[in-house]
C-alpha cells in the first residue's frame, strides 16, 4: 500500500511540475471560451458591409431595396449557439438599378457583373448581383439569378433571395388590390421563443445559448482525457524503454505499480478540474450578470448538479481513456508505435465529441440515449444530456454502472497487458498477440 | 555461513524455448557470487525470477534468515540505465527507496552520506537527465543500496563503464562484500568474475553446468594448465604434442596440457624461441573453465 502511495505521489508530483499542466489549468478554460466567444463577438460587431447590385427587370420593386440596408438586430443568443454561427448580420449596400425598359436583361447586366472582380475600395466593386427577370411577378416559372465571386456566399444570397420575395409577394398581392399596409400585416411572422421545462416542472428559456456552454463543458470533459492518456501512454513506454520498469517489478506487483499510475494521473485530473470548475464558478459569478444583460441567463448552467455530474463524468471517462492508452503503452516500445496503435482508438473514442451537436439537440432521441448508456461513449455523451435536458435518474446511474464496470475490464485487461507486455521488447504485438497475451498473463 | 537465497530446480518456458531449466543453486551470506554464462544462456531470466518479475514455471525460490519481504530484500541494478530523466536525483533516490518500503529521515541522511561520497551532493537537485552516463550509474548503484537489502543483484555492472567507473563498482563490491552484504553478479566477462567471485555458479542453455566455490572449482579441474608470459612468437605452442588447447593473447599464452603430460618438455621447446618472463604450472582459467564446459564455439563469443 505504502508502495502503491509512493507510485501515486511521484506521478501527481512530477505531472503537476510540468509546464504543460499549468498551462493547460490555467488557459484552457480561456482557450474554449475564446474559440466559442470570440465568433460570437464578432457576430455582434458584424463584418461589415457588403455591395450588391440588384436589376430589376419588373422595375416595380425600387421601394423594397432602400439603398443601405442596416444589420439585422444582433441575436445574442443566435449568435452564441452553435448552429448558427455562420449567420453574422451585415449591412447591404444596395445599388438598384431599374431595368424593365431594357429587351434584354443580360447585356444590361453586363457592367455590373464586370464590377465583381474591380477592387472594392475603389468605390466601384461589387460583391453579389442579383437579377430580377422581368416575368417575376406573373411568371410560374421565373428565376431569379445570383453572381457572385464566391459560392458559397449563401448568407447574402439567402437575405436578399428573402427579400426579394417578400417585396415580390407584395406586389403581387397589391395587384390584386389588397391594400400594401394590410399585407404587411398579414404576411408578418411570428417569432419562437423556446422553453426548456424540467422534469420538476421548473421553466428554463431552453435557448441557443445550450450549444455554447455545452460545447465547452464537452471539451473540458473530454481534451484533458486525451492529453492525460497520452501522458500515460509515453510515460509507460518511457519506464519500458529505459527499463525503469524492472526496478519497479522488482519492488512492487504490477498492478500495485498499474495502480499507483492510473490514481496519481486521476488525481492530477481531479486537481486540473477543480481548478477549471472553481474559475468557471468565478466567472460564472462575475460573468453572470454580463451575460444577462447580453440576453442569456446563465445561472442555468451553473446549477450545483452541472458540477457533480462534470466531477464524475469526468472521472469516469478520464479513467476509461486512461486504461486504453495504458494498455497501448504497454504494448509497444516506441512512442511511435503506440501513436500508431492508439490512432484508430482515438477516432473510435471521439464519436460522442464528433456528435456533440446531435446529442446536444436532441439529448432524448434514442441515439443520444443509446450512446450515453453505452461504454466508452457514456461519460461524455450522459454529461452532455443532463447539462441540456433532464434525463431519467435510472438512466444517469445505469450508465454510471456501465462505465464502472468498463473500467473495472479495462483495468483488468490493462493488467494482464502490463504484466506481458512491460517486459517485453519485441515488436509491436499484433491484436491476436494482445489477445493471447491478455489470456495468457 | 548461513544461506540468504536458495533456488531449486526453477523452470521457465518462453513459448518453446526452455529459458532456465531446472536451474538450482544457494548464494550464502557475505560472499559475491558470479552468475556466469553467455549471452541468452539464462542469467536475466533466473534474475528476474529471483527478484519477481516472473514466476517459476515450477521449482521454489526461497528467502531465509529474515521477515523482510522479498522483494524490499533485493537491491537490483538492472543491466542499463533504469531511472527516470526528469526527476531530481535525491528525489529520486528517496522515490526508489520509498517503492522498498524505506522512509523517513534515515533514508534521507543514507541518501546524504552515500551522494556525498560518490561526489554527486552538489547535484542532488540537478535532473537526471542532466548528469553524465557515469554520474546515473552511480545514482543507479546509490538506489540499489539506499535501502540497505540482503542481496545485491547486479546485471552486467561493468558493461558500459569506463575503466575509473569500472574500478569505482569493483571497489564498492569488495567494500560491501567486507560489509558483510550479500552479492550476485551476473556477468560472462570471466576475468571480471575471477577477480571478485567467491562462488561461481555458470549457466549454458539453462541449466547449471558449474557451480561452487571458485578456487575448488578451478582446484577440480587440476594443475594441469601452463601460464606462459614471453616475448616472441608464440604461435607454435599451440601445435606442441603437449598441448590439447591454447589460449594465446598478445603474449601471454594458457596451455591446457594432455593427460600425463611434462611442463618440463614444453618449456624446453621454447628455448631459443621465446624468451621466458613468466612460467607457471596451475589451475586452468575461469575463462579457460569457461570454454571447456560450454564448448569451444563460444570463444570468439567471449573474447
Amino acid at each position: 500500500m505504502n508502495k502503491m502511495f509512493a507510485v501515486i505521489k511521484r506521478e501527481y508530483l512530477q505531472a503537476v511540475r510540468k509546464k504543460m499542466f499549468i498551462f493547460m489549468t490555467l488557459f484552457f478554460p480561456v482557450l474554449m471560451a475564446a474559440l466559442f466567444i470570440v465568433p460570437s463577438l464578432l457576430v455582434a460587431r458584424g463584418l461589415g458591409g457588403k455591395k450588391v447590385a440588384v436589376i430589376d427587370g419588373t422595375g416595380g420593386l425600387r421601394s423594397s431595396f432602400s439603398h443601405h440596408m442596416e444589420p439585422e438586430t444582433p441575436d445574442p443568443e443566435k449568435a452564441l449557439s452553435g448552429r448558427k454561427r455562420g449567420e453574422v448580420p451585415q449591412s447591404l449596400d444596395i445599388d438598384y438599378t431599374d431595368a424593365h425598359t431594357q429587351s434584354n436583361l443580360d447585356s444590361a447586366a453586363r457592367p455590373f457583373l464586370d464590377r465583381l472582380y474591380l477592387d472594392k475600395d475603389s468605390g466601384n466593386g461589387l460583391d453579389a448581383v442579383l437579377v430580377i427577370p422581368a416575368n417575376a411577378f406573373a411568371g410560374s416559372d421565373a428565376k431569379m439569378t445570383y453572381y457572385s465571386r464566391s459560392s458559397a456566399d449563401l448568407i447574402s444570397m439567402e437575405r436578399l433571395g428573402s427579400i426579394s420575395n417578400r417585396a415580390i409577394q407584395r406586389q403581387r398581392l397589391s395587384a390584386r388590390g389588397i391594400d400594401p399596409g394590410v399585407v404587411d400585416t398579414l404576411t408578418r411572422e411570428v417569432t419562437i421563443d423556446s422553453v426548456q421545462l424540467s422534469r420538476s416542472g421548473e421553466k428554463k428559456k431552453g435557448n441557443a445559448a445550450n450549444f455554447f456552454v455545452g460545447f465547452i463543458f464537452a471539451g473540458l470533459l473530454i481534451i484533458p482525457s486525451f492529453i492525460y492518456g497520452l501522458e500515460t501512454m509515453r510515460g509507460i513506454v518511457q519506464e519500458k524503454s529505459e527499463r525503469i520498469v524492472e526496478v519497479l517489478v522488482s519492488s512492487m506487483s504490477p498492478r500495485e505499480l498499474l495502480t499507483g499510475k492510473i490514481l496519481g494521473i486521476a488525481a492530477v485530473g481531479l486537481t486540473q478540474i477543480t481548478v477549471w470548475l472553481t474559475i468557471i464558478a468565478a466567472a460564472g459569478a462575475v460573468g453572470a450578470a454580463t451575460a444577462m444583460t447580453a440576453g442569456f441567463d446563465v445561472s442555468q448552467f451553473l446549477r450545483p448538479m452541472v458540477f457533480v455530474y462534470f466531477a464524475l463524468f469526468f472521472i469516469l471517462g478520464y479513467l476509461t481513456f486512461v486504461c486504453i492508452y495504458a494498455i497501448a503503452g504497454a504494448a509497444c516500445n516506441t512512442d511511435k508505435e503506440a501513436q500508431q496503435l492508439v490512432a484508430p482508438l482515438q477516432m473510435v473514442m471521439m464519436v460522442p465529441w464528433f456528435v456533440m451537436f446531435v446529442i446536444i439537440t436532441n439529448p432524448d432521441s434514442t441515439f443520444a440515449v443509446a450512446l450515453s448508456l453505452a461504454p466508452v461513449y457514456g461519460p461524455l455523451t450522459m454529461f452532455a444530456r443532463t447539462l441540456v435536458s433532464e434525463p431519467p435518474v435510472w438512466h444517469v446511474l445505469l450508465s454510471i454502472a456501465v462505465s464502472i464496470v468498463t473500467i473495472m475490464v479495462f483495468f483488468y485487461v490493462t493488467a494482464k497487458v502490463f504484466r506481458v507486455g512491460i517486459l517485453s521488447y519485441g515488436k509491436r504485438p499484433t491484436i491476436p498477440e494482445l489477445w493471447r497475451w491478455i489470456k495468457l498473463a | 555461513m548461513s544461506v540468504v537465497l536458495s533456488v531449486r530446480d526453477v523452470v521457465k518456458t518462453f513459448g518453446a524455448v526452455r529459458a532456465v531449466d531446472g536451474v538450482s543453486f544457494t548464494v550464502r551470506r557475505g560472499t559475491i557470487t558470479g552468475l556466469l554464462g553467455r549471452n541468452g544462456a539464462g542469467k536475466t531470466t533466473t534474475i528476474r525470477m529471483i527478484t519477481g518479475v516472473f514466476f517459476p514455471d515450477s521449482g521454489s525460490i526461497e528467502w531465509l534468515g529474515s521477515e523482510r519481504d522479498a522483494r524490499d530484500r533485493i537491491g537490483y541494478l538492472p543491466e542499463e540505465r533504469g531511472l527516470y530523466r526528469q526527476m531530481k536525483v535525491k528525489e529520486h533516490l528517496l522515490f526508489l527507496a520509498e517503492i522498498k518500503g524505506c522512509r523517513g529521515a534515515a533514508v534521507g541522511q543514507s541518501a546524504e552520506r552515500w551522494l556525498k561520497r560518490f561526489e554527486l551532493w552538489d547535484k542532488r537537485d540537478s535532473k537526471i537527465e542532466e548528469l553524465s552516463k557515469g554520474n546515473q550509474q552511480k545514482v543507479q548503484l546509490i538506489g540499489t543500496l539506499l535501502h540497505e537489502p540482503d542481496l545485491i543483484i547486479l546485471d552486467e555492472p561493468q558493461s558500459g563503464l569506463d575503466p575509473v567507473n569500472m574500478l569505482l563498482v569493483r571497489n564498492l563490491l569488495q567494500e560491501l562484500k567486507d560489509e558483510g552484504r550479500t552479492i550476485l553478479l551476473s556477468t560472462h566477462m570471466m576475468a571480471e568474475a575471477e577477480r571478485m567471485a567467491d562462488e561461481i555458479i555458470l549457466v549454458h542453455k539453462g541449466k547449471v553446468v558449474l557451480s561452487g566455490a571458485l578456487d575448488a572449482v578451478r582446484d577440480s579441474f587440476g594443475k594441469n594448465t601452463l601460464h606462459i608470459d614471453y616475448e616472441g612468437d608464440g604461435a607454435f605452442l599451440q601445435h606442441l604434442p603437449q598441448v590439447k588447447r591454447a589460449m594465446i593473447v598478445n603474449n601471454a599464452a594458457e596451455l591446457s596440457l594432455t593427460e600425463g603430460a611434462d611442463p618440463q618438455h614444453v618449456l624446453e621447446a621454447t628455448l631459443g624461441r621465446l624468451r621466458i618472463r613468466r612460467f607457471e604450472l596451475a589451475s586452468p582459467s575461469l575463462e579457460e573453465i569457461f570454454i571447456e564446459q560450454v564448448g569451444a564455439e563460444t570463444m570468439e563469443s567471449i573474447r
